[in-house]
């Protein structure tokens, strides 16, 4: 039981770094988008001018992915632990049980 | 046992998957959203857990069998700790949502109260003898169980509360409503098999208690 939670715990967090992850964009290609955007805009527009707002607004975007992500992780991760801790603790009532009963067993017999 | 832990891993699996993978990103709370599926399935296995405990703790005052008290104890056991899950996740969303780790609004509180009742079901389980042991904490059970309609409908009788209503979870979009219904199974499968196996740590215990007895008679004549 304990492996089975265990191995669930690190599939969530494998899901969440394969699909949850933010994806961070290089500044080549921020410049490649803003150019594209600018080549097909019916109006002149100054790239100088326009490409540090993309990128400012860009990383206003990811940063407030990367906060909303520590929430689902908090969470998840609250919910294995309660688990987690739980079925250790079942685990370790039944050690003890059993070794009172073979304790017993030996009085028993003497 | 073996084929529902399987069952009740792949389930899990299985509402994992969807969660991450499958389930649309909602428009408001976006990727936070996704505490949902499990904090809400946790919040419904708590009513199942303590409902068996209800079922159990009457049973148990009318026949009087040992094992329905130990079965009814298990259930409340696993009620708290699917309750803490859920009151553990729900400050993370509200932290979100609402900008605040706790509100005191009808749903909170009404399900910290309901956690403190079992919490004393408990307290008064191992302040007892074994002979009223059983019978106190099978009245509690019973009683306690009227906490449970009160948190559920929470919403409704005091307005104002944060919380959506009742019926919402159903009118969620396709993907996140499918995905919600598997957590839900797999958590209600999860508490099933925990149950079993708490049940029978419980009935050994019990047992042993007996032996132990038995034995330290034999010993002192």
């Amino acid at each position: 039981m304990r492996i089975v939670i265990l191995a669930i715990f690190l599939i969530v967090f494998g899901l969440f770094l394969a699909t949850q992850i933010p994806v961070t964009l290089t500044a080549d290609e921020v410049d490649g988008a803003v150019s594209d955007a600018i080549a097909e805009a019916q109006e002149p527009v100054d790239e100088d001018e326009v490409a540090p707002i993309v990128q400012r607004s860009i990383e206003k975007l990811e940063a407030a992915q990367r906060n909303r992500l520590k929430y689902l992780a908090g969470a998840y991760f609250v919910i294995w632990l309660v688990f987690m801790l739980y079925v250790l603790r079942l685990g370790q009532q039944q050690k003890a049980l059993d070794r009172r009963l073979a304790q017993l067993e030996q009085e028993t017999n003497q | 046992m073996k084929i529902v832990a399987i069952l009740t891993a792949l389930l899990l699996f299985i509402s994992l998957y969807l969660i991450f993978g499958y389930a649309q990103i909602e428009k408001s709370m976006l990727e936070v959203q996704k505490i949902f599926y499990f904090h809400v399935s946790a919040a419904l296995t708590v009513f199942v857990a303590f409902g068996v405990n209800f079922v159990f703790s009457i049973k148990y005052l009318i026949q009087r069998k040992t094992n329905d008290d130990l079965l009814a104890a298990a259930a409340a056991e696993l009620g708290l700790v699917f309750c803490t899950i859920a009151l553990l996740s729900g400050p993370i969303w509200a932290r979100y949502a609402w900008n605040t780790w706790w509100n005191w609004e009808p749903r909170l509180t009404s399900t910290l109260i309901l956690w403190l009742i079992y919490i004393g079901y408990f307290i008064l389980r191992a302040a007892l003898t074994e002979d009223k042991r059983k019978i106190y904490s099978a009245v509690l059970g019973t009683i306690a169980y009227l906490e449970v309609p009160i948190v559920y409908y929470s919403v409704s009788i005091w307005q104002g509360g944060m919380h959506p209503g009742t019926g919402t979870k159903w009118n969620l979009e396709a993907t996140m409503r499918h995905t919600w219904m598997v957590a839900l199974v797999a958590f209600i499968m999860l508490f099933s098999l925990l149950l079993a196996l708490r049940y029978h740590s419980k009935k050994t215990e019990a047992r042993y208690e007996i032996i132990q007895q038995q034995h330290l008679g034999e010993v002192s004549s």
